[in-house]
């Protein structure tokens, strides 16, 4: 776990004109889960979006680096080469990943087309598996609009590890499904990720899922990454005083 | 930040709506000749001193007919976009306020004047009505009250279930007094810039008219029916189908970008 | 979905019913009675019997529903009556007119779309930029300009200044150019105004933002966007059929174009009420049609629409 993915040096983000992110500085490493966790409006939603280069979030100050290279100026059409194939993006909105009135079949077909690879029929219906997602066929047939959030949610994962990135980005993934679905979908996450040696970063408000599965735990508070460590070490000794305040609010979860 | 921007625009572009406005109001005073006056010494002369924009086949000042012209074309505009408010507003209101069966009613007869192509029906109207500037302003208002209608019908409709109205309502207050007081003054800002986008729109469907002869009947002048005339002879005269033309495509550019730039504030 | 479409056909044949009535009423609102009108029509000299037995021929002493039900009748097997003008059937001089105007009016649709179609998308995607601007220009001026105006300016142009065209149009290509150009620049102004805002109500949409984490290329995130937009183009351009029927029937009369615009033009003139109520009802019937099936293809792209 020394091998350093992603780097982020003095990052400040600016969203819709005020600034939400101030001077963060993280590390990624390769094949780890890190959790990001923080109320809403805490800028960690914020911070992916800068990463992946969503036009509402601009980057003000400091760099990215990934493996080393700088992402955060080099141009549009560039980091679009990085964009799902070396560092994947899943959003909080299930129905914000496929163009809900095409075919499954074929945004797959253009998804990994984009990258220049043929879709692996066989890699995806074990991707499809892992995520017990049944009859892989009728579901490539399908519109996503047909579709429940879960499976969209699911569709969504499968799509951004059939490109087989190093990094993951998951935003708020299980936020807007129901609770047994979202402790599925992350269980499933976790399984594929170990299949394929994926680092993830998850952003959550949930402590109880971050408890589950991260490997380190980042407390973001007001823009500011206050707290950062392994997941045991935050959790049954935290620093700061949000993170304690944080721990005290959600007994329920902790009991998970 | 950017609404100041648009609000500067608006008040650029409407000053120059109003000076157009007045110029053709006080057409009398700006106009060099009259317009009615033929003359069979001065048939066709280039523009000059005397006619700043040329005269016409009878020898009449192009100046002076395109100025009392755009009266009647600014003038009748207003006119038809005001009546159509006015009534579209008030269907649209009590429809909106009382609904029932008299809302689903008239909201019917809405959707089938909107099934038709406007434009057809207001040709064929006022082609039979015949009746020169009237008819065809009846011809094109029988389509043209439905989208002020269904607009404010929308907007009452949404305000009837808010609090203050309910309030009203608990203190007493007269159903009138409601919509007068408290839904009209709500509805007017949308329903206002729908009229104004309506103007640019109107405009061209009345010179449009009165070129195919179904407007206003010659010798009156309007850009319309003065293209239409001075276009038999465009080869030795052009000037007289040249400067019609110009006032009309600037009036039209002009209210249809005041349009463009109050649709764009109200949602900036 | 099968029960949607039964009742919207259903919707369809009341409108055309009641368009139809309106028609027929059309002739009792103008003064006279067709009686009267059919001979002023024909220049002859009005007395009291004569009137009366041109009265008792047009069976106008029935009651009106019956004579509106009769005249129904025989618009249904297609028979449109005979032309108060010159006593001839107006159904063959019907679909002459409507025959000349749909190559004019698809021709001007066709050329319209083809400019508008890119220029909007292009337009869309570079928002704010210099090439937006322009086009937003264009757009904006094009929208202005009634179409009779831009036939005027043209042959003033084209046939006077660079004599290039003959004046008034033949039957062949090069007089369909100028009738055309007419009708699409105003057509071609209002189709990249609104298909340039359904392009980025779209580029709005969240799975946008999806492809793009997923590194999908601008060609095939174009091609999903076209893709879901393409019901709303097609009912932009069903609206706009209604402004390209009356447009043809100005630009017909400047150019002389054999069409039905000119056809009912001349008839207005004349008071030929049978040819004119034949326009109003093909006109109706193709306008109501059109929107209607845009209504059913649309819910067809876009399942998520209701119809």
């Amino acid at each position: 776990m020394d091998e350093k993915l992603l780097e982020i040096k003095n990052l400040s983000v600016a969203y819709d004109e005020s600034l939400v992110i101030k001077n963060v500085n993280l590390d990624i490493y390769k094949g780890e889960v890190f959790c990001l966790v923080g109320e809403s409006g805490s800028g960690k939603s914020t911070l992916i979006k800068s990463i992946c280069r969503n036009k509402y979030a601009k980057i003000t100050g400091g760099e990215i680096f990934f493996r080393e290279q700088c992402i955060s100026d080099i141009k549009d059409k560039e980091m679009a080469s990085f964009l799902g194939c070396r560092i994947g993006l899943i959003q909080q909105n299930p129905e914000g990943a496929f163009n809900p009135l095409r075919k499954l079949s074929d945004q797959f077909n253009e998804t990994v087309k984009s990258h220049g690879k043929k879709l692996d029929k066989e890699k995806l219906n074990r991707i499809f598996s892992t995520l017990n997602l049944k009859d892989m066929d009728r579901i490539l047939k399908s519109r996503p609009y047909e579709l429940s959030g879960g499976m969209n949610q699911r569709i969504a994962i499968a799509a951004s590890f059939i490109l087989e990135p190093e990094l993951l980005l998951c935003d708020e993934i299980t936020s807007a499904l129901d609770v047994t679905t979202a402790i599925a979908v992350t269980d499933e996450l976790l399984r594929l990720k170990n299949d394929m040696n994926v680092a993830i970063v998850l952003v959550t408000h949930n402590l109880g899922i971050a408890a589950n599965i991260a490997d380190r735990i980042g407390i973001m508070y007001k823009g500011e990454i206050v707290e950062i460590g392994a997941t045991s070490k935050v959790l049954e000794n935290p620093q700061h005083e949000y993170t304690k305040r944080l721990l005290q609010d959600v007994p329920k979860l902790k009991a998970i | 930040m950017k609404k100041k921007k648009i609000k500067a625009k608006i008040i650029v572009v409407s000053a120059i709506a109003i000076m157009l406005i007045l110029v053709t109001v006080f057409a009398d005073f700006f106009a060099p000749n009259d317009p009615y006056t033929t003359s069979a010494s001065s048939i066709r002369l280039a523009p000059c001193l005397k006619y700043p924009f040329g005269t016409d086949n009878l020898g009449r000042c192009v100046l002076s007919r395109v100025l009392y012209g755009g009266r009647t074309t600014i003038a009748a505009t207003f006119a038809l976009v005001f009546i159509s408010f006015a009534i579209g507003a008030i269907v649209g209101m009590l429809c909106g306020y009382y609904g029932g069966i008299f809302d689903k009613l008239l909201m019917r007869i809405a959707d089938i004047l909107l099934a038709f192509p406007q434009m057809v029906v207001a040709i064929v109207v006022a082609g039979i009505l015949n009746g020169g500037l009237g008819g065809a302003m009846i011809a094109l208002g029988i389509t043209m009250w439905v989208s002020f209608a269904r607009l404010s019908r929308s907007h009452t409709y949404s305000l009837k279930n808010q609090d203050f109205i309910k309030a009203a309502l608990f203190a007493g207050k007269s159903d009138l007094y409601i919509i007068a007081v408290h839904i009209f003054p709500n509805i007017l800002p949308p329903v206002l810039t729908n009229a104004l986008t309506q103007i640019g729109t109107t405009m061209i469907g009345l010179s449009g008219l009165s070129f195919l002869g179904l407007g206003v009947v010659p010798p009156a002048a309007e850009w319309g029916s003065m293209i239409s005339e001075a276009r038999a002879y465009i080869q030795i005269a052009p000037w007289a189908v040249l400067y019609p033309a110009l006032a009309t495509v600037f009036t039209i550019i002009v209210f249809n970008y005041l349009g463009d730039v109050v649709m764009d504030y109200r949602e900036a | 979905m099968i029960k949607r479409v039964i009742k919207k056909l259903f919707c369809l044949v009341i409108v055309l019913v009641i368009l139809s009535f309106l028609v027929f009423a059309l002739l009792y609102i103008a003064p006279g009675d067709p009686a009267e009108k059919r001979l002023t029509s024909q220049g002859v000299a009005i007395t009291k019997e004569v009137l009366d037995s041109e009265r008792e021929r047009l069976g106008l002493l029935k009651p009106f529903l019956v004579r509106y039900g009769e005249w129904l009748l025989c618009i249904v097997r297609g028979d449109f009556g005979i032309s108060f003008k010159d006593d001839m059937p107006v159904a063959p001089k019907l679909v002459a007119g409507l025959r000349n105007t749909s190559i004019l009016a698809l021709t001007s649709l066709f050329v319209s779309l083809i400019i508008s179609f890119p220029l909007a998308i292009i337009s869309a995607i570079r928002k704010d930029g210099i090439t937006d601007h322009i086009v937003r220009l264009f757009s904006f001026v094009g929208n202005s300009l009634p179409n009779f105006l831009i036939s005027v300016l043209l042959m003033y142009l084209l046939c006077i200044k660079l004599n290039l065209f003959p004046v008034i149009a033949s039957g062949n290509i090069q007089g369909l150019f100028m009738p055309v150009v007419s009708l699409a620049i105003p057509m071609t102004g209002r189709f990249v105004r609104q298909i340039r805002s359904e392009f980025l109500n779209e580029m709005k949409e969240d799975y946008v933002i999806g492809m793009k984490g997923r590194g999908v290329s601008c060609r095939y995130i174009i091609l999903n966007l076209v893709h879901n937009c393409l019901g709303h183009v097609f009912t932009i351009v069903a609206l706009q059929i209604g402004s390209l029927m009356s447009g043809s029937v100005v630009i017909e009369t400047i150019f002389r174009w054999p069409g039905i615009g000119k056809l009912v033009m001349d008839s207005i003139t004349a008071r030929d009420y049978p040819v004119i109520m034949g326009f109003v009802i093909i006109m109706g019937t193709i306008y109501v049609v059109i929107n209607q099936l845009s209504d059913i293809l649309c819910h067809y792209l876009d399942p998520r629409t209701e119809i």
